[in-house]
């Protein structure tokens, strides 16, 4: 009954005469034509049903990550607000478009994550010397942007990608310009076997971060993917992405910039050095990994840096 | 052929179960447990593919030429394979992005040719749809219990949920107190709890035949 690739036993065609192993042949080749035919039709189907709610999933889960790098998202899927310099459960109010804080946990649902980013969440481009602008005022469409450059990134740009956190006030509310509380930075970088995607969350002093995601990698799991894990991430949170000089003092316009991923641990490594304040833990057994985080935190933050020099006077000088 | 449906159904799951006798489906079994839910996600995918590609391939096994019946089979199973790897993607994103490639694997599970191959093709489609799903669940429920064993040790939780209380766990003020067992998030663990399985398995097997 078992005939094996490659072995001798092959079936009984091979002793029929040349007229029936024709004829067996075309059969197969029928047979063969219809199985893949009817399968292709049928994942083909399949495929474009699906296709929108799989977009869908993916533009959610992409908004949510950006969401809680800014700490408006916790990891668990609550919403959180700012208050009395703490981030604390909220919950979405639907009537005033607002966050507001909530004694109780709740999971945020997919349609309010949305709105909430909506509202709170302001896409906008820089140029290599720091100035902004719209989108509309330069007129480039913000889906084909995000479309045509996702892939390798948005700092090696002449217009950079970056978002606003914008306060949380309702819409209505909202009279002309109003002065983000934070910025969010898209990152990207190659991680040990693949490039790796993620956001930075900055506050609006240019300096401190909020949080950082990694939503897009495929590391060692286990190991290096442990990047992707909350309980990493939170470790950035009130870093800062300038060096501190050896007085505890930064000299922002030429300060090294990032957020260094030592091996082992920042007590360690630096001891009570103001460097210390740009370092984070690394992951036990992903130092190739660790690597490539502080490499692309370095080199996107680098591109960005006339920008973040602007916000950050402009911070300390109103 | 007269064995009864119920056979069909239990055999695969204890007597003749594929990882712990027939030592089939090992690396995706390595792969996949490192935590519970994973587990479970995987053994739900590899049940319904061994499941609905059996059927299929068993109802076409009379129009087979048999010189090109693997590569049918294979068309079979990877259009399944394709549909679970198309439906998680759309419905259980976050799972989908847990499991990349290795749903796309499921292709390549020789557990899943296995029964195609020496079940499917012999039988009426209603004992191989049995045969399959029991052979993806003797799968799954091992899977499940290494994965339970790796989650509890490399990460004091189970399905998600510290069960280790944190208050046993080393901080640097009492660097002497519980950690998690580095080595079960990596592999080679589930090399080491797989061949317990198996051990432990051959034991009750061979006591049951004397």
């Amino acid at each position: 009954m078992f005939v094996f690739i490659g072995g001798k036993s092959v079936s009984s065609s091979e002793q029929k005469p040349p007229t029936v192993e024709k004829s067996h042949n075309s059969r197969t080749l029928i047979f063969i034509i219809v199985i893949c035919s009817s399968c292709a039709l049928i994942l083909a189907i399949l495929a474009s049903v699906l296709k929108p709610k799989q977009e869908e999933a993916k533009e959610l889960d992409r908004s949510k990550q950006l969401m809680i790098s800014a700490s408006l998202l916790s990891p668990e899927g609550y919403f959180l607000v700012q208050k009395d310099n703490k981030y604390v459960p909220a919950v979405f109010s639907e009537k005033e478009q607002i966050l507001i804080p909530s004694p109780s946990i709740v999971k945020a649902k997919s349609n309010e994550i949305l709105k909430v980013y909506q509202i709170r969440i302001r896409p906008f481009l820089t140029d290599n010397e720091g100035n902004t602008y719209t989108f509309q005022e330069k007129g480039i469409d913000l889906a084909k942007y995000l479309e045509k450059n996702k892939k390798d990134g948005f700092a090696d740009l002449p217009l950079k990608l970056v978002y606003a956190i914008l306060p949380n006030n309702s819409p209505q509310n909202i009279s002309g310009s109003t002065t983000p509380i934070g910025y969010v930075i898209p990152i990207n970088g190659m991680g040990l076997w693949d490039a790796i995607y993620g956001y930075l969350a900055i506050e609006s002093n240019g300096d401190t971060v909020i949080g950082t995601t990694w939503y897009e990698q495929s590391e060692t799991a286990g190991l290096g993917a442990n990047i992707s894990f909350p309980s990493w991430q939170k470790e950035f949170k009130n870093k800062v992405i300038f060096h501190k000089g050896a007085t505890g003092t930064t000299d922002f316009a030429r300060a090294p910039i990032g957020i260094v991923v030592v091996k082992g641990k920042v007590s360690e490594v630096y001891g009570s050095s103001p460097k210390a304040d740009s370092a984070v833990d690394g992951i036990t057994g992903a130092t190739l990994t660790g690597m490539g985080v502080t490499n692309a935190y370095r080199d996107v933050l680098e591109k960005y840096r006339p920008f973040l020099l602007k916000v950050h006077q402009e911070n300390i000088s109103p | 052929m007269t064995k009864p449906y119920k056979a069909y159904f239990l055999d695969p799951l204890w007597r003749n179960n594929q990882i712990l006798v027939a030592i089939l489906g090992i690396c995706s079994a390595l792969a996949v447990t490192v935590k519970v839910q994973v587990a479970l996600t995987m053994a739900i995918a590899v049940s319904f593919v061994t499941a609905f590609s059996s059927f299929f391939v068993s109802l076409i096994r009379k129009i087979t030429p048999d010189n090109v019946r693997m590569i049918a089979q294979l068309a079979i199973i990877s259009m399944f394979v394709i549909i679970v790897d198309q439906f998680l993607k759309a419905f259980f994103f976050e799972m989908s992005k847990v499991l990349s490639v290795f749903v796309g694997l499921i292709i390549t599970n020789c557990l899943v040719m296995g029964r195609a191959e020496s079940m499917a093709k012999n039988v009426p489609p209603i004992p191989a749809f049995l045969d399959g799903l029991a052979a993806g669940m003797g799968y799954g429920y091992v899977i499940i219990s290494v994965g339970a064993i790796r989650e509890i040790f490399g990460f004091g939780s189970f399905f998600g949920f510290q069960i280790i209380p944190t208050f046993f766990y080393a901080t640097p003020q009492n660097p002497s107190a519980y950690v998690n067992f580095g080595l079960m998030p990596l592999a080679p663990a589930a090399f080491f709890i797989l061949g317990g399985f198996i051990w432990i398995a051959n034991i009750i097997n061979q006591k049951r035949s004397f």
